[in-house]
């Protein structure tokens, strides 16, 4: 990785550093929900971008996340605490179920994580002791942390979600789990630990969206079984990595960004028509840009051997 | 009543058995698809709704009834399904399991929403045949019964229909293999359309006993296809009338499990024993992808 590869990532963070500056209440509130985007859509890259492996209940952990924070933020733990504890109680429920469920393949694994996020919320539901069930948790406004704070945790979140992207890219871990993508058998048999090295990627993704998901139930101060255990964040997620670029580092950025702004362009008039139109645009992609939009960008077709005139 | 008086525990069955029909009529059309071109069908019980919606508005519009509105809704999704097929689904069937499961996807996101847009979120039903009938000491409702019998014929008869029919030999022959059935001279391509067709069919006729057994919104689709997932692994990928037997089963648990548990954890059932026969017997109880 050249100086000149991380340099838009550098200038991009610091514009983030600098924007509470000059941004509105508004404005900042929704920087802090492209982040949380750009956080859980790099999560989902690492697992489902770079291995094939598609999860359709990444959000399972970032509901375990917001339920841990939300809890011991009320137990009386500090917030920052409360978020490192989320993520690591998502990555311990993570780990066990990684191991679990990366033995199915293909279309299963797909299915159990569905079921996965299922059950999270049905047991959020029913637990009405610890989680008071479908009324949700409402978090008193004397400890949380103040949204100047749960701005930069985000930006810290995205930043490291990102790094991890392009540490994990470019070196042994990222190139033996792209070989797993193309073609698992051969992987295995030139010597890659696929079992070991997918369980990585598993624990690595749920992590981030563990502790996103305690600063989610920070921000808004409620949280309930169908809010965090939302299939639709789990669209979102898929859409912005499919956009940009399913693998890359980049790619996820790019589609957060184009996928928050037209959220926010027709969320507030048209729920339904706004969401149809992702509908469309998932379509699309697969259709006619199954490689996302970095795809497009002329500098990336020299570098590429696979593109090389007279190859098929 | 004590809970374990025989009587109960038929009402239970027969309960069970009644809600488990329709669920088998849904998952064995989504596993029809994934046993012939390997796609799994997100969108399979938006097709659902659709027939359910189609039902309701010749019902408010035209006055007409629901068993009745079957003979157009069945033609309706056939024809729709087989040209989603052409149009769209054709285009990833052999391109791996990412991009047939978005696809869906997208297609299942498009038609909830626009499904809000037309009809918004309110929950609609169709106040027909109502009533139950008393047989020795169990009541059985009649629209439930009529959809359970309507759903059983329909779903033995598409699979007598692919076990001895030339074209449904064909469609298996697709299933099996497909490169050797087009030498053989099958279209590979117009059986799959085929394919698609019966399944959307087989959705659209569920969506009619839909209406008649409970109230439906366009979101409705989220519960049921989860339990398909569930049935069609408990019976075995693409393997038809496994989908039967797990639609059923499931029909059954849940009924149990609402009456000795609580109607809350009825609804966890199907996603248990998802995971647990995903862990233990991936390949289901009946064993995977034969189609038949």
């Amino acid at each position: 990785m050249s100086l000149k590869s991380i340099a838009p990532g550098i200038v991009l963070a610091l514009l983030a550093v600098a924007a509470p500056a000059m941004a509105s209440d508004y404005q900042l509130l929704f920087l802090l929900q492209l982040l949380m985007m750009i956080a859980l859509a790099q999560s989902w890259n690492l697992i489902s971008g770079m291995t094939g492996y598609v999860s359709l209940g990444h959000t399972a952990f970032f509901g375990v996340g917001a339920y841990a924070g939300a809890l011991l933020l009320q137990w009386g733990f500090p917030w920052w605490l409360a978020i490192f504890k989320g993520a690591g109680i998502a990555l311990l429920v993570a780990a066990p179920l990684g191991v679990l469920t990366l033995r199915l393949r293909g279309p299963y694994f797909a299915i159990a994580m569905l079921g996965l996020n299922e059950i999270g919320r049905l047991v959020a539901t029913l637990w009405v002791d610890l989680t008071q069930g479908g009324d949700g948790i409402p978090l008193s406004p004397a400890r949380l942390p103040t949204l100047l704070q749960n701005y930069y945790t985000m930006l810290t979140l995205a930043v490291l979600a990102t790094s991890l992207i392009a540490w994990v890219r470019y070196n042994r871990l990222g190139l033996e789990l792209r070989a797993i993508r193309e073609d698992e058998e051969a992987a295995e048999m030139v010597g890659v630990n696929t079992t070991r090295n997918k369980v990585i990627a598993f624990a690595l993704s749920a992590v981030i969206p563990g502790a996103a998901g305690a600063v989610y139930a920070f921000y808004t101060s409620y949280i309930d079984p169908v809010s965090v255990f939302a299939p639709a964040l789990n669209i979102q997620m898929i859409v912005m990595v499919l956009l940009g670029g399913s693998g890359t580092v980049w790619g996820p950025v790019i589609g957060a960004v184009l996928v928050r702004t037209l959220h926010e362009l027709t969320w507030a008039q048209f729920p339904a028509l706004h969401l149809a139109l992702l509908g469309v645009l998932i379509v699309a992609i697969v259709l006619f840009l199954p490689k996302g939009i970095l795809s497009l960008a002329p500098w990336r077709r020299r570098v590429r051997p696979d593109r090389a005139p007279g190859s098929p | 009543m004590h809970l374990l008086e025989p009587v109960l525990l038929l009402q239970f069955l027969v309960s069970g058995l009644l809600a488990g029909a329709l669920y088998a009529l849904l998952a064995c059309g989504l596993n029809l698809v994934f046993g012939v071109m390997r796609v799994i069908n997100l969108a399979h019980a938006e097709l659902m709704l659709a027939g359910a919606f189609l039902t309701y508005v010749l019902y408010a519009w035209a006055g007409i009834h629901p068993l009745l509105a079957f003979f157009l809704v069945l033609p309706a999704l056939f024809g729709a399904g087989f040209y989603l097929q052409r149009l769209v689904v054709e285009r990833v069937v052999g391109k791996g399991e990412l991009q047939s499961l978005l696809l869906t996807y997208g297609l299942s996101i498009i038609l909830i929403n626009t499904g809000l847009l037309i009809f918004a979120s309110d929950f609609k039903a169709i106040p027909e045949l109502q009533g139950a009938l008393i047989v020795g000491d169990i009541a059985i409702s009649k629209p439930r019964t009529a959809a359970a019998l309507l759903a059983i014929a329909l779903t033995l008869g598409v699979y007598h229909f692919l076990k001895h029919a030339r074209l449904g030999k064909a469609i298996r022959a697709v299933a099996e293999h497909p490169d050797v059935a087009m030498l053989c001279g099958i279209d590979v391509v117009r059986m799959r359309m085929f394919t698609f067709g019966l399944a959307a069919a087989m959705a659209g006729a569920a969506g009619v006993m839909l209406t008649m057994i409970y109230s439906f919104s366009p979101e409705t689709g989220a519960d049921f296809i989860l339990k398909c997932f569930a049935i069609i692994i408990i019976g075995g990928m693409g393997n038809f009338i496994g989908a039967l037997y797990g639609g059923l089963l499931l029909g059954v648990a849940e009924i149990f499990v609402a009456g000795f548990v609580s109607s809350q954890w009825a609804e966890a059932v199907a996603y248990v024993l998802l995971i647990l026969i995903l862990l233990i017997r991936p390949t289901g109880l009946k064993g995977a992808a034969d189609v038949t």
